[in-house]
């Protein structure tokens, strides 16, 4: 009876054991391991990270990942495996170009082997802003580039078909280099809106691609609205420039009445002095005016006073139809541009 | 120099507040004038005429105005022996205008005949009252003006009895723009009669003239 109640409880217990196993996380398995290969037990440390690593990649972050990568390793490489501890360390710096191994954590042996993979591994870490809006003539997408070691590279902007759009960079790049992007195509016209790609790719000796980093970039036109033109100024504003012609006989009788009186002003100033006949040509001229005075008057009488108003007022929507014009077509010519990245991705040459 | 008609004179001078209204320009005018004088005495008279040419200045100082002329020119007998003389002329006048249609004048305004036998000079302390009426609104304008000495003296043994004159003419406005009718320039035409009298009936002397001017500013 004892035995059996015995055994009972051993099941349970290596049931629960089981089963806390299962319930841990690619994280904590990673932690896990590095105790083990704290403690020095190797074996034990590479059997867990491997575990761990074999995940697939969305279930493990990639630091988590880069650290179980540089322990596993480190593991192998005391393990006496050091093909394996390089292969793993290769594998660290495609995920991971910038990384740095600890040297107060890992013996000489160890970085050691990482600074040689390190030399031998071609790969190039890309690192943008998240988002980048483009609205002046200088602003640029800032591109850093952080190799693992001296390399060839080419980086390119592709349309979304894959063709390419712009090339940003050809050459060599050492420990880092900063690129910038306008935001244009090759042609200078900025694109359209949609998803492109920024490839780096990473040259062998040979000169043969051997691994692209690709970022994608989402990027979109931004347009700024039009203004509205003024609305005309209505005819309600506007003061008539003609008056209506009216009959001209004040303007008859000026005239003649003036006539008149030249022609007996000798009489009531001078008395019975004799009058001279020169008058007349005043006399007549008066007349002739007060005549061409009544057709004149009866013709429409543009009213200078309106006239000018109404030119201040068709003037003042003109500078404002001009400028509200003026500020359209800039808006036309300004292009903004806003790009948005996505997470920077590793492809190894076929 | 007649004194008694002096506060006329002086009367003219408080209506000049009412004439801001009036703008502040500055004007004048040059021409020549085809004068015929004349002059009656019981013992006869004579008759020249001749050609004067001569200009006015209008400088306005808002409320008033003031208006200076001068005119010269050479007098021949029409008929008769009388003998030929030069005539001189000058006058000062403050102007207020109390309406836009109306302009009223004080000042002094002198005159000179040069003979050979001697010069015979005016001087007449006058008040005159000027009217526009327009023809055409700010084109052609007919105006009218009387005057009447109110003191007068000559350097004639009988004396000066007094004066009194007038005018009527018509100015055009040289038009620049179609439609705002604003040119600096106009023409005037106009008719000229005076009389001076002298004391006890001793006689009188008229003065007609046809004065053509172009102008320049304000009219």
């Amino acid at each position: 009876m004892k035995r059996a109640a015995l055994a009972f409880a051993l099941v349970i217990l290596t049931g629960a054991a089981a089963g806390a196993v299962r319930a841990q996380t690619p994280t904590d398995q990673v932690a896990r391991g590095i105790r083990a290969y704290r403690d020095l037990e190797y074996d034990s440390a590479s059997a867990i990270l491997g575990a761990a690593l074999a995940q697939p990649s969305s279930a493990l972050a990639d630091s988590d990942r880069v650290r179980g990568l540089v322990y596993l390793g480190a593991s192998a490489l005391y393990r006496e495996r050091r093909d394996s501890a390089a292969t793993l360390f290769g594998r660290l710096l495609r995920i991971d170009p910038r990384y740095h191994i600890d040297q107060l954590v890992f013996p000489p042996e160890i970085t050691g082997l990482f600074q040689q993979m390190k030399l031998i591994t071609r790969a190039v870490a890309v690192v943008v802003p998240p988002v980048t809006e483009l609205h002046s003539p200088g602003d640029a997408l800032s591109i850093w580039l952080y190799a693992t070691t001296f390399h060839p590279v080419d980086v390119a902007v592709l349309r979304p078909n894959g063709a390419p759009l712009r090339t940003l960079y050809q050459g060599g790049v050492g420990d880092s280099l900063q690129l910038r992007w306008d935001g244009r195509a090759a042609d200078g016209n900025p694109p359209d809106s949609g998803r492109y790609v920024l490839q780096v790719n990473s040259r062998g000796g040979d000169g043969r691609v051997v691994r692209s980093a690709m970022l994608s970039l989402d990027l979109t036109r931004v347009r700024r609205d039009t203004l509205l033109l003024p609305a005309p100024v209505p005819n309600s504003l506007l003061k008539p420039e003609q008056a209506p012609g009216g009959s001209g006989l004040r303007a008859l009788a000026t005239g003649l009445v003036a006539a008149v009186a030249v022609t007996v002003l000798p009489s009531l100033v001078a008395g019975r002095s004799s009058a001279s006949a020169d008058r007349f040509v005043v006399a007549g001229g008066l007349s002739v005016a007060g005549i061409l005075g009544l057709r004149a008057q009866r013709r429409a009488q543009p009213i200078p006073e309106n006239i000018a108003a109404n030119r201040a007022l068709q003037l003042a929507w003109q500078h404002q139809a001009d400028s509200v014009h003026a500020e359209n077509v800039a808006r036309r010519q300004e292009v903004r541009i806003l790009i948005r990245a996505g997470t920077s991705r590793v492809v190894e040459a076929p | 120099m007649n004194l008694r008609a002096l506060p006329l004179v002086l009367g003219f001078l408080p209506v000049s507040p009412i004439a801001a209204q009036v703008p502040r320009y500055l004007g004048g005018d040059l021409g020549i004038s085809w004068p015929q004088f004349q002059s009656a005495s019981p013992g006869g008279g004579a008759k020249l005429s001749g050609l004067v040419a001569g200009g006015r200045l209008r400088v306005d100082l808002r409320p008033v105005s003031f208006e200076l002329s001068y005119s010269q020119g050479r007098l021949a007998a029409d008929t008769g022996g009388a003998p030929a003389r030069d005539i001189v002329e000058g006058s000062l006048f403050l102007t207020a205008r109390p309406l836009p249609w109306l302009a009223l004048k004080a000042g002094p305004h002198l005159r000179a005949y040069a003979a050979p036998g001697g010069t015979e000079r005016w001087v007449l302390w006058e008040g005159r009252a000027h009217a526009d009426a327009p023809i055409i609104e700010g084109q052609w304008l007919a105006y009218g003006e009387v005057w009447v000495a109110v003191a007068s003296s000559v350097n004639v043994s009988s004396g000066a009895s007094g004066a009194r004159g007038a005018e009527a003419g018509l100015t055009l406005k040289l038009p620049q723009s179609p439609k705002l009718l604003q040119s600096p320039l106009w023409v005037r035409l106009a008719y000229v009669v005076d009389q001076a009298r002298l004391k006890n009936n001793a006689g009188t002397e008229s003065l007609q003239s046809v004065v053509l001017a172009i102008g320049l500013g304000g009219r």
